[in-house]
């Protein structure tokens, strides 16, 4: 705009960083070069190990004993940050840059309330007065819209959320009012709704102090929306870097390409795309390709692609890609093809006759408390799942999505038997299986399998891939004991691992393929119905497409139903045939995948579906935020559970007085379509879609 | 329109102990000609200003070569900056036209703004310009009239009804009191139009005076 503010606040000019391990130095950042100017969001995406986070403990020089910059600058206001003394470092780090981490809870003190380790900041670094800092602070979570800020001060961490522990984090940093904040991951441990209103809060801040952000992520639809600018990293390079319309609309690396590929959106289902992920993995640093570093995954690689490192030039203005090719890589995009695309068109065309294989009918899962009086008193429960009906038909699947807390996990759980159903019926393929899994019989147990979110902690660490997908196969028999070796290899086959992978022990493998490992376990039995509880989201996006392809495929060829619990919408609606909402252990919607995406909505589907960050900076979206947090489910509200956050509430006569007294009816919207609410279905159906997405847009995928 | 709205928030500053030579290559860097030098927490504690970057020749006469590149690289920011007394700050809730109402009288280009003793951003004669222009609209083309009317109530009213009453908005606005007559008044008002349209609507009103108009 002008002169002064021309200058950028931070400039990163060919930034090298190595470690020093046993083998030697191992460089994790190369040739990164970027800027940021004032009220300006810079986004570094990539996915995990690229050396996002080293660039930014590089840059306030946080990289530990082993770590240290080799080469290039670091200009912050005109000043070179490398080769700073400590002291220098920390004075600027506490005035002038702030950062806020992934997980708020490490951040914060257990120890103290909150309002003395907010003043503690001003106090030491300011030398305010104790009764003018707690002020101040008030004044500062007023801003970040923290509820009742006066009460919040005198709690302790544990006794607020997350999502508030997080603003509290963001306030923090705020106090000093820095040029430079740097974000690492700040909501990847957030629900999606309170993910969304950290963002806004995010955007409403920079807007207000003028600050510079560095904003790391390894959503990309989290940074479309909070980006001016995109760096995408990889394998330690920045790979392309341009203003965040022109990645979305026009990819040039081909890397960036392949991760806007192999995102599952919003818009898209199994039936009208596959998913395409990215072939073999990272390299690692220490095993650096001689030529660019992309070439051993690249699709559009050539021969001259491995020759020598190739730098990053500028192909528009503004718009930098390290490939040689870069112009050309748009016009490819659609011959990206993979030799798994085939196989997963229309997917599992079953016939619906025949009924459910589970029918979930009125379920409660209660867990028991204790009571706060000594001798004496009400047990109380808490009601983690509580009349819930649902059934999934045969060679389907059936999504369940909602907040944490929700009872997703435990429903799940009480369906394979881990825990004790405390009322209502689950029946599978017409037999009861109300009783825990100690009590089930082997065949019923054989034919109920389930896929983890955490393959490190279901794995066994001490045993061979081999032998642990070999164990189902020997305990229900079903192969014959001297064929059991071949079907784990045509197993591991299925799974795109190969027999070299037999010997092999968990730590040995990544975690993809820890994942494809367990599924391959889960599947060895044959059984007729797969649970699977966020099989996908511990994994990066190149790997989950992988995975999410997988499943399908097994799906098709072996007729399996799944159940399938994700947090991320865009999977599950790329994913499932049957969609269920839940909220505080009740099902708010449920039907069909695509209605549940159309009007009429339920007002919390409508308020996820908003929340939702969507990887195209084009599209739009309707603007709801959820007040508060989900209620304790303890004690939780009377009449329709929705109702103490419910932004649809007015609609009704008298403000939705009936909300808080009676429990919400179900309404048939088609048959198979059921939701939970008073307001008439004639009004849920006015409402508008919440995302549109343009179509005849330029957008990959 | 107060201070902060047109401040430079988190500009670059300096530290008492930072060497004039690095921070002559700060200031060159960031393009910036004033340096507020803070202590810890940005407490102020001086200004740098491009008078303090100036060092008397005579101080010089007497050395020789290098002894001047001795003297240059020992001088600290602590030895040529504007003592925290001396220096004129300001409230970032101040009105914007009191910071330029302090700057002339004191003869100074920059304010350092200050809330607490910490200091929050600077205003320079720049920030100042740019809001004369933000003020005219400056980038914005249309017809600039110049009224010169009596300074009685009413004036204005009229004039703006007469634009009003042709369909036109006022894109900007601006006025002051007559260099030359005390009783009248100069408005300047930028307006969509045709230069005919403005000359021939504005001309009817008979108390007032169209002193100059022209396309911008």
């Amino acid at each position: 705009m002008r002169g002064p503010r021309e200058v950028p606040i931070l400039q990163i000019e060919q930034l090298a960083v190595a470690y020093a391990t046993r083998h030697g130095d191992v460089a994790a950042v190369r040739d990164v070069s970027f800027e940021i100017h004032r009220a300006q969001t810079f986004g570094i995406v990539g996915e995990s190990g690229c050396g996002k986070s080293t660039v930014a403990f590089g840059m306030v020089n946080f990289l530990g004993r082993n770590g240290r910059i080799t080469g290039g600058r670091i200009l912050f206001q005109g000043q070179d940050l490398v080769k700073r003394s400590e002291l220098e470092l920390r004075k600027l780090r506490g005035d002038r840059i702030a950062m806020v981490y992934q997980d708020p809870m490490q951040a914060l003190n257990p120890a103290m309330t909150l309002g003395d380790q907010m003043a503690e900041v001003l106090i030491v670094h300011r030398s305010m007065k104790r009764s003018a800092a707690m002020e101040r602070c008030k004044q500062m979570l007023e801003r970040v819209y923290m509820p009742d800020p006066a009460s919040v001060m005198r709690r302790y961490p544990h006794q607020i959320s997350g999502g508030q522990q997080q603003r509290i984090v963001i306030a923090m940093a705020l106090l000093n009012d820095p040029a430079l904040l740097i974000m690492d991951e700040p909501t990847t441990a957030l629900d999606v709704t309170v993910e969304a209103a950290v963002l806004d809060l995010i955007n409403d801040l920079q807007n207000e102090f003028d600050t510079a952000i560095m904003y790391i992520s390894h959503n990309l639809g989290v940074i479309a929306r909070v980006s001016d600018e995109i760096g995408v990293m990889y394998a330690g390079e920045m790979v392309e870097r341009a203003d965040v319309k022109d990645i979305f609309a026009r990819p040039s690396h081909p890397y960036t390409l392949g991760l806007l590929r192999c995102i599952p959106r919003l818009d898209t289902t199994k039936r009208s795309t596959t998913l395409q992920p990215i072939r073999g993995r990272v390299p690692s640093p220490t095993a650096l390709p001689p030529g660019c570093i992309f070439e051993p995954r690249c699709p559009f690689a050539r021969p001259a692609c491995s020759h020598q490192p190739i730098p990053m030039r500028e192909i528009q203005p503004g718009h930098w890609a390290r490939c040689l090719y870069a112009e050309e890589i748009l016009e490819h995009k659609d011959d990206l093809s993979d030799d798994m695309v085939n196989i997963i068109i229309g997917v599992a065309p079953k016939t619906d006759n025949g009924g459910p294989i589970l029918r979930v009918k009125e379920a409660k899962t209660y867990y028991p408390v204790a009571s706060k009086q000594i001798i004496g008193g009400q047990k109380q429960y808490v009601k983690a799942v509580d009349n819930v009906s649902m059934e999934a038909m045969p060679g389907r699947t059936l999504g369940i999505v909602g907040e944490s807390g929700c009872g997703k996990s435990t429903l799940v759980k009480t369906i394979i038997g881990l825990e004790k159903l405390s009322g209502g019926e689950i029946e599978f393929m017409g037999m009861d299986i109300s009783t825990p899994v100690s009590k089930r019989s082997e065949a019923l147990i054989k034919d109920l399998q389930m896929v983890f979110q955490n393959p490190d902690s279901t794995l066994n660490p001490s045993f061979s891939v081999g032998y642990q997908i070999a164990r189902p196969l020997r305990r229900f028999k079903t192969v014959p004991r001297n064929q059991v070796r071949d079907e784990v290899i045509r197993l591991l086959n299925m799974m795109r691992l190969g027999e070299n992978y037999y010997g092999r022990l968990p730590r040995q493998l990544s975690g993809g393929e820890k994942q494809r490992v367990a599924i391959a376990r889960a599947i060895a039995a044959q059984p007729k119905l797969v649970l699977c509880d966020e099989p996908v989201s511990a994994l990066d996006v190149s790997v989950q497409a992988a995975v999410l392809n997988l499943l399908l495929e097994i799906q098709q060829q072996l007729g399996t139903t799944m159940v399938f619990i994700a947090h991320d919408l865009s999977v599950v609606r790329f994913f499932c045939d049957h969609l269920a909402v839940m909220y505080l252990g009740q099902i708010a919607e449920i039907g069909p995948a695509e209605a549940i995406y159309l009007p009429p909505y339920h007002p919390y589907t409508e308020a996820l579906l908003s929340a939702v960050p969507i990887p195209d900076p084009s599209a739009e979206q309707k603007h709801i935020r959820l007040g508060g947090s989900v209620p304790s489910a303890l004690n939780p509200p009377t009449g329709c559970r929705f109702h103490t956050r419910c932004p649809r509430r007015a609609m009704l006569p008298d403000g939705g007085a009936i909300c808080e007294r009676e429990d919400p009816p179900a309404q048939f919207d088609t048959d198979q379509h059921r939701i939970y609410c008073h307001i008439p279905l004639e009004e849920l159906r006015k409402m508008e879609a919440v995302v549109t997405i343009e179509k005849e847009g330029p957008h990959v995928g | 329109m107060l201070v902060k709205d047109y401040m430079t928030k988190h500009p670059p500053m300096a530290e008492p102990k930072m060497s004039v030579v690095e921070v002559q290559r700060q200031m060159s860097e960031n393009n910036v000609r004033y340096l507020p030098v803070v202590g810890d927490g940005k407490r102020l504690l001086g200004l740098i200003t491009p008078q303090s970057m100036l060092i008397d020749p005579r101080r010089m006469a007497s050395l020789n070569v290098w002894d001047i590149t001795r003297l240059l690289s020992d001088l600290k920011v602590k030895d040529i900056m504007i003592k925290i007394r001396s220096v004129i700050t300001i409230d970032p809730d101040t009105p914007i036209e009191q910071a330029a109402q302090v700057m002339v009288e004191n003869r100074v280009g920059c304010l350092p703004v200050v809330q607490e003793g910490i200091v929050v951003g600077v205003i320079t004669e720049t920030d100042l310009l740019d809001h004369l222009s933000k003020m005219m609209s400056g980038n914005m083309s249309g017809v600039r009239v110049t009224i010169r009317m009596p300074m009685i109530k009413g004036e204005l009213a009229k004039l703006v009804g007469v634009i009003a009453q042709a369909g036109w908005g006022i894109d900007a606005m601006g006025g002051a009191l007559c260099v030359k007559d005390a009783k009248k008044w100069d408005a300047v008002v930028k307006i969509r139009a045709s230069k005919e349209e403005v000359v021939a609507a504005l001309s009817a009103i008979s108390s007032q005076e169209i002193i100059d108009v022209r396309e911008v």
